[in-house]
């Protein structure tokens, strides 16, 4: 035999031990794989890193994968079958997600809010408005300046089709303006990168941007930024994050090995809810920057306190009065 | 004797061109034989053959009475090893390169030094062991690479043109080699030359070959005693010229080789002869000098080749003559292509084929 | 701003103190990126001998196949990976998506042209004829081939050295195929990534002061290691 044909051989054998032995090794020899996707605002916090720790010690035989890419990308490793378990903060893709037959057992486990934030002599004044009033009052100061070459900002955005980018849209859109046109304005930038770079670029020029509560305050309160966040709770900077078990029948599963997880993803689905994670994500947080980054959804919903934010969360992320109706519960 | 290798009807084709054509020969057992021939001649193809390199396209190879087919050619192949006429060395140590066949054949690694010691004190590189042979001179690469075939004690040593490129120095130390390892592990050794001098010295045998065939084998003596008439076809040899002989007065014989040049011989024959002069007996300058020399003859430098310590020219004085000068004088001479320069020999220095 | 250089303090003593964490992504990395280079080598070699070795047609086409793959985007390469890895892909069934299996697998087949171009130069580059030397003092075929490979030497080298180079420092086919998993498929690149969307900097410039050394090192060592296979051919040689 030639020498090439002994190494292809060679290469040939070791590609399949490789391939065989991944295989084999999930198969028979891991502990039970759980992976979750999720978006990148509730990851990047530490927050899952810290439940997953703690789930993993109290089910030692589990091991749980957590990959974070972004609310759209979670739906679609669900729907290929390369998931177990998503985490997301999009109602209407949540709702079609359902609808088209790849979860079951949707739970509302945490919210918070958005915030628009800007420099601390707020010369647009839009504290103590809401967001559409706010707004406004921003296209307002950016059309009074003098400046109108594009050399000064007074808006920020990630412009990255990212969840925060297409809330920001919706508030735009929601006020009233076309956001292609607004887009378009001197004093309109756009970053086109994650809400670190945002709000450092915001920072800079001293102009106002929507981020998220857990990076903002991350960032504001390591002291990378001074912009101040000058509105938050309000029901349309409302964010709801769902679990949703990943159906095991969807259509892509058809293979060697049990690919859906589906009796650990409804496993830790019940960890989430439970009281006592629930009291642990409130608190997550709040020793370090002062308030809590995400609120558990559980209690409040269940007693309906406080009646206000139950209310929103209801209008924002129910569907027919439900956060899952019933053909979508699968006797849960 | 019986024969080693016995080549019938071999032909071997590249293309449309007819390499070797319908050679049949037996090399004896023990012999020398140099295949002599211009360039182009097919010698190199018919040593690759009998290396066993090249499988011929038509004919058979017998080697040692067995038939070499493509099964057995590899292990076959180990019996024999070829001397490439480029000095080809491997890019690492004189060692590596003078030991790579006997690692190859698994030989114990003190057997092996004590091998490559032996093989490189008949090439006259004692102690190059750990010197890189990439960085040695011209010459002393050439042994190496010698060193490195005669220290496999092969049955079948093919040397291709093994001193075509070197000084008369690092030439003799290769002949001298070549001829102990003939005398004295009875080493077959087929080389291929286009020097008459080195074809009328070393071999017992000699063939002649041309345009793919081999169109006379004998030995030397009786080759090159009858070589005169076939000997028009060989001019492509260096410094050989046919011509016709006439007596003179004074004893000699002088030889018109053509185009109005004459030499003067100091042998008696007459009529149609060969003759031969060594590169290294004939002087060169850039005036008519008066000498001893009864040939002086005024031409000019046609080629120029650089073999590092010399320098072989081609001088043009009606008919071509090669000569060899080292690379001071020629760069003292300050010689180039064109340059008017005279060429000078004793007519003793002349051999009649 | 940034306090990059309170971020390199913190980084040195992460580094210094042998976070666990840290640690582990750096053994990933130089596990995943090692074993791609090795399973690259066993496919590539063999095709990079016959590409610059043997006559055949398409043989141009072929090259120049490989040499315009040098530069493919390693995010696309991934996202091709991933739809053919994922469990609703044609290859979903072997279940090797985010698996360090998917990695290994994804680099190899990322520096396979890196490979095999600079190793089809370096071999095209050897005197033709040494090939026909060996086999005349007695080499096999493959004996052969070894010789002109180790001919090649300094080519072959370097066509690993650029490969692993290029697989420790990809970001896109980890990312995508691997999910960057932590303790499990994440690796510099991608570690560094996360770190710094997280705004954890300190331990994302610990991860790239790292990567950096770490490809420094690899680029030294062998040079270096070509230096001390030659002192000790000499010093095994004996007088």
């Amino acid at each position: 035999m030639k020498i090439w044909q002994k190494l292809l051989l060679t290469a040939t054998l070791a590609t399949i031990i490789l391939i065989a032995g991944t295989l084999i090794y999930f198969l028979y020899f891991a502990k039970r794989r759980l992976i979750i996707s999720t978006t990148t605002s509730l990851y990047d916090t530490g927050l899952l890193d810290t439940l997953e720790k703690d789930y993993e010690t109290k089910h030692p035989d589990v091991d749980v994968n957590i990959i974070s890419a972004g609310t759209g990308i979670a739906i679609q490793h669900a729907k290929n079958g390369d998931a177990d378990l998503i985490l997301i903060h999009s109602p209407s893709m949540e709702k079609a997600f359902l609808e088209e037959g790849y979860g079951v057992n949707r739970k509302i486990v945490a919210y918070n809010f958005f915030t628009i934030v800007g420099p601390s002599n707020d010369p647009a004044g839009i504290t103590g408005k809401n967001a559409t009033e706010a707004l406004k009052r921003i296209v307002a100061y950016g059309e009074s300046l003098a400046d109108q070459s594009g050399q000064t900002k007074v808006w920020v955005s990630r412009g990255d089709n990212s969840g925060t980018h297409s809330k920001e849209q919706a508030l735009w859109k929601a006020a009233g303006y076309n956001y292609t046109l607004i887009s378009a304005e001197p004093w309109y930038a756009s970053t086109g990168s994650g809400i670190g770079d945002t709000l450092n670029v915001a920072n800079q020029k001293a102009a106002y941007t929507l981020a998220d509560i857990g990076t903002y305050l991350k960032f504001y309160v390591d002291g990378i930024i001074s912009l101040q966040a000058l509105i938050t709770e309000e029901p349309s900077l409302l964010n709801v994050y769902s679990a949703i078990a990943v159906k095991p029948t969807v259509p892509a599963n058809q293979s060697l090995h049990e690919q859906i997880n589906f009796k650990d993803a409804m496993d830790f689905i019940q960890y989430l809810v439970s009281d006592e994670t629930q009291q642990f994500i409130t608190n997550y947080g709040k020793a370090d920057y002062g308030q809590s980054l995400f609120y558990g959804a559980v209690q409040p919903l269940r007693s309906n306190t406080p009646e206000l934010i139950v209310s929103w969360i209801k209008s924002a992320a129910f569907f027919n009065g439900s956060e899952c109706p019933p053909q979508y519960r699968n006797g849960y | 004797m019986s024969a080693l290798v016995e080549l019938n009807s071999v032909t071997k084709i590249y293309g449309n061109k007819k390499a070797v054509d319908n050679v049949n020969l037996q090399v004896q057992e023990g012999e020398i034989l140099a295949l002599l021939g211009p360039n182009g001649s097919g010698k190199t193809t018919l040593l690759k053959i009998l290396a066993l390199l090249e499988a011929p396209t038509e004919g058979t190879i017998k080697f040692q009475g067995e038939l070499v087919t493509e099964k057995n050619a590899e292990k076959m192949r180990t019996q024999s090893t070829l001397v490439f006429q480029r000095t080809l060395l491997f890019d690492t140590t004189v060692y590596n390169n003078v030991a790579y066949g006997l690692k190859i054949r698994k030989m114990p690694r003190n057997m092996i030094d004590a091998e490559v010691k032996k093989a490189l004190q008949l090439v006259k590189l004692d102690g190059f062991e750990k010197r890189h042979a990439k960085k040695l001179s011209g010459g002393e690469q050439q042994r190496v690479a010698i060193a490195r075939a005669l220290v496999l004690k092969t049955k079948l040593l093919l040397l291709d043109e093994p001193t075509a490129n070197l000084d008369p120095k690092n030439a003799s130390i290769i002949e001298d080699a070549i001829s102990t390892l003939n005398r004295e592990y009875k080493t077959t050794i087929v080389m291929a030359t286009h020097n008459m001098f080195q074809a009328k010295s070393l071999p017992q045998r000699v063939a002649l070959m041309n345009e793919g065939q081999i169109t006379e084998t004998g030995a030397p003596a009786e080759i090159f005693g009858k070589l005169s008439k076939n000997l028009v076809r060989f001019a492509v040899l260096d410094n050989t010229f046919a011509g016709t002989a006439e007596a003179t007065s004074a004893g000699t014989i002088i030889v018109d080789i053509g185009n109005g040049v004459q030499v003067e011989v100091t042998e008696q024959r007459q009529g149609k002869v060969s003759i031969f002069v060594n590169p290294q007996d004939i002087i060169l300058s850039k005036h008519a000098v008066e000498s001893s020399a009864r040939n002086v003859l005024k031409g000019r430098v046609t080629e120029i080749k650089d073999l590092g310590s010399i320098v072989k020219l081609k001088v043009d004085v009606g008919k071509p003559f090669t000569v060899q000068v080292t690379k001071r004088s020629f760069n003292e001479m300050e010689l180039n292509l064109g340059s008017e320069v005279y060429i000078a020999f004793k007519a003793s220095s002349v051999q009649v084929l | 701003m940034v306090d990059i250089l309170g971020g390199i303090a913190k980084a040195l003593q992460l580094i210094v103190t042998g976070d666990p964490m840290l640690y582990g992504i750096v053994y990933r990395s130089i596990l995943f990126s090692g074993a791609a280079i090795v399973l690259a080598a066993l496919w590539g070699t063999p095709i990079a001998m016959l590409l610059s070795l043997k006559n055949f047609r398409g043989k141009t086409i072929i090259k120049g196949f490989f040499n315009s793959l040098i530069g493919i985007p390693t995010v696309v390469l991934g996202l091709v990976l991933f739809l053919i890895f994922s469990n609703g892909g044609p290859l979903g069934f072997l279940g090797l998506l985010y698996t360090p299996a998917a990695i290994i697998l994804g680099e190899a087949i990322l520096v396979t042209p890196v490979l095999i171009s600079i190793m089809v130069n370096a071999i095209e580059a050897v005197d033709p004829d040494i090939f026909t030397l060996a086999k005349t003092l007695g080499a096999s075929e493959s004996q052969a081939l070894l010789a002109v490979l180790k001919e090649a030497l300094n080519g072959v080298l370097l066509s690993n050295l650029a490969s692993f180079n290029r697989a420790i420092a990809e970001l896109g086919v980890a990312l995508l195929v691997g999910g960057n998993i932590a303790g499990l498929t994440d690796v510099l690149t991608t570690a560094i990534s996360r770190y710094t969307a997280r705004g954890e900097l300190d331990f994302a410039i610990a991860l790239g002061i790292i990567l950096m050394v770490l490809v420094f090192l690899i680029n030294m060592a062998v040079i270096l290691a070509r230096k001390a296979k030659w002192v000790i051919t000499i010093w095994r040689t004996p007088q």
